[in-house]
């Protein structure tokens, strides 16, 4: 089922485009990751297939609904975002907890299963014994991995990361990499990330979505790349 | 509690104590917006409403208001125009807000004395009319943080994760703007104009540092504001001197001591740590090795998804 895409997408911040005939597609059930230079328009290509952007040309098209009918549930992790508000007043459960109001109504009461994905989510990223921490006591790794488990807690049938390994050493990458590949093969969910460490992810990949320079003018575009006997889109 | 046998003084401080608690939560969300200067910014704006008031023969605290509101709609309009540098825009709106005030007062010489009951509050100010738009103002702006209190939180931290998620970021951040304007409008009879943002800010600020969650620094900011309006008073009527300053000079108090006390606890904390060899922060710095006979599969995973 095809969850994301985009068709020859231009978009730019001030006059000069900085994306240019962007063109991708994104499967339910494919762990992606998107990768190029610095300044190749990596966090702008997410921010445009989650509408956060508006393009000035081309089609964006992102699902309201998942496989099962429901409504389409993204999780998202920002670029830095753990270095965003580091003083920000809330213990680590009340804010990975924050993560499962996706699925319910502003008013309607947390269920005890909500609280279960909560420590769900907090036991996957290591953090669940230090629940009651505030998030500025924590370094910027930790944060990262608080901001991964409230995306996880979302339970999100796409999830999409800009850069989630910052900050992390490489035992930590390692033991991340296993933990999205376990969700994207035992729950079905579609995960996009950007990341500079294609060597030690690619293993873990569907496919690779590269961003290059065009020759020409020094415009951007996307090539996809399969990797070797993993890539099987579900629906 | 002789004072409150004025009809005055109870109106003071049943308004008084209503808006300091809907103001000191309005700081907190204010605070972790980066616009702690907005509330500063609309009292200014509707000061412009006051002196329009005055000068068209209309009433002075409900053009105020008015003019309040629409500053709190065009800052956030401009605010978009200005993402990088928010603060711009509060301060674009000061000074049209400030600056129209100034040439309306010009134009009315006679309301210049009454005006400076708007610049630094009167506990005599609070008419039957303010109290009711003071009760109006607390019960949709208590209304407004109770409802809105999840997708609140989430914008708080971060408006483009809390936009994926379905929350209409613009909308809530309009409406947020508009309690704003009308928690500043309504405050500015006690507290004056230019003191407003010391009962928005000032509890927030030191619910922030001392709380030990978010929840708790929305009740400590209360309870604050609370006792930083109900000892102002107390102690403007004593002295006879303004209650805004009066109120403003007790929340420093209460902000330095507050800070300070905590501190000195963060202080006791650490020499009782570096004496205590058993007390080591084993604060885990790697992300777990995921298998699939892990035992956080078997407690959280598809079983928990089966129950949402």
């Amino acid at each position: 089922m095809l969850l994301a895409s985009m068709n020859k997408v231009v978009f730019g911040y001030s006059d000069v485009p900085c994306l240019e005939n962007a063109t991708m597609d994104i499967y339910s059930g494919e762990f992606v990751a998107v990768t190029g230079p610095n300044g190749a328009s990596k966090t702008t290509l997410l921010k445009l297939a989650l509408g956060l952007l508006k393009p000035w040309r081309g089609d964006i098209y992102l699902a309201k609904q998942n496989q099962s009918g429901k409504r389409l549930v993204i999780g998202y992790v920002p670029q830095q975002i753990a270095a965003f508000n580091s003083g920000f007043p809330s213990t680590i459960l009340e804010f990975v907890r924050s993560g499962t109001y996706v699925r319910r109504s502003w008013l309607h009461k947390l269920r005890p299963s909500d609280h279960a994905i909560t420590e769900m989510a907090l036991r996957q990223v290591g953090m669940w014994e230090h629940r009651h921490k505030k998030i500025g006591e924590l370094s910027g790794g930790q944060k990262q991995r608080i901001c991964i488990a409230r995306a996880l807690a979302q339970l999100p049938d796409l999830l999409i990361m800009d850069e989630p390994t910052t900050g992390m050493d490489q035992e930590s990458r390692v033991g991340f990499y296993e933990l999205m590949h376990h969700h994207v093969k035992e729950h079905g969910r579609t995960i996009v990330m950007v990341t500079h460490s294609l060597k030690e992810v690619q293993s873990y990949l569907d496919r690779i979505i590269e961003l290059e320079k065009k020759e020409e003018g020094g415009w951007k575009c996307c090539t996809t790349t399969s990797c070797s006997g993993h890539f099987s889109p579900v629906g | 509690m002789e004072m409150l046998h004025y009809d005055f003084m109870q109106r003071a401080f049943f308004a008084g104590g209503l808006i300091a608690l809907v103001a000191s939560v309005l700081g907190v969300y204010l605070m972790l917006r980066r616009q702690a200067m907005m509330a500063d910014m609309l009292s200014h704006v509707s000061l412009a409403g006051v002196a329009g008031g005055a000068y068209l023969q209309l009433n002075p605290s409900l053009t105020g208001f008015a003019i309040a509101i629409t500053g709190a709609i065009a800052v956030e309009y401009v605010r978009r125009s200005y993402k990088t540098y928010s603060e711009i825009s509060t301060a674009i709106i000061m000074i049209g807000g400030l600056s129209s005030a100034v040439v309306l007062m010009s134009l009315n010489q006679g309301m210049n004395k009454s005006f400076s009951s708007y610049l630094f509050g009167s506990i005599v100010a609070v008419n039957q009319t303010e109290l009711s738009l003071m009760i109006a103002v607390a019960l949709i702006g208590a209304s407004f943080f109770i409802l809105f209190r999840r997708p609140l939180y989430q914008i708080a931290f971060d408006e483009e994760t809390a936009a994926t998620n379905g929350i209409p970021v613009k909308w809530v951040s309009l409406i947020f703007s508009v309690i704003t304007g009308m928690i500043a409008a309504a405050a500015m009879p006690i507290v004056g104009v230019l003191l407003v943002s010391s009962l928005i800010v000032l509890p927030a600020s030191l619910a922030i540092r001392v709380s030990s969650s978010f929840t708790s620094a929305l009740y400590i900011a209360m309870g604050i504001g609370l006792i930083g309006v109900f000892s102002g008073l107390t102690a403007s009527y004593e002295l006879s001197t303004p209650p805004g300053g009066t109120i403003a000079v007790v929340l420093l108090i209460l902000l330095v001591a507050g800070i300070a006390v905590k501190k000195l606890m963060l202080k006791v904390g650490k020499l009782r740590s570096k004496n205590s060899t058993s007390k080591v922060d084993n604060m885990s710095t790697a992300f777990p090795r995921f298998t699939m006979n892990s035992s956080i599969q078997t407690t959280g995973g598809k079983e928990n998804e089966n129950l949402v």
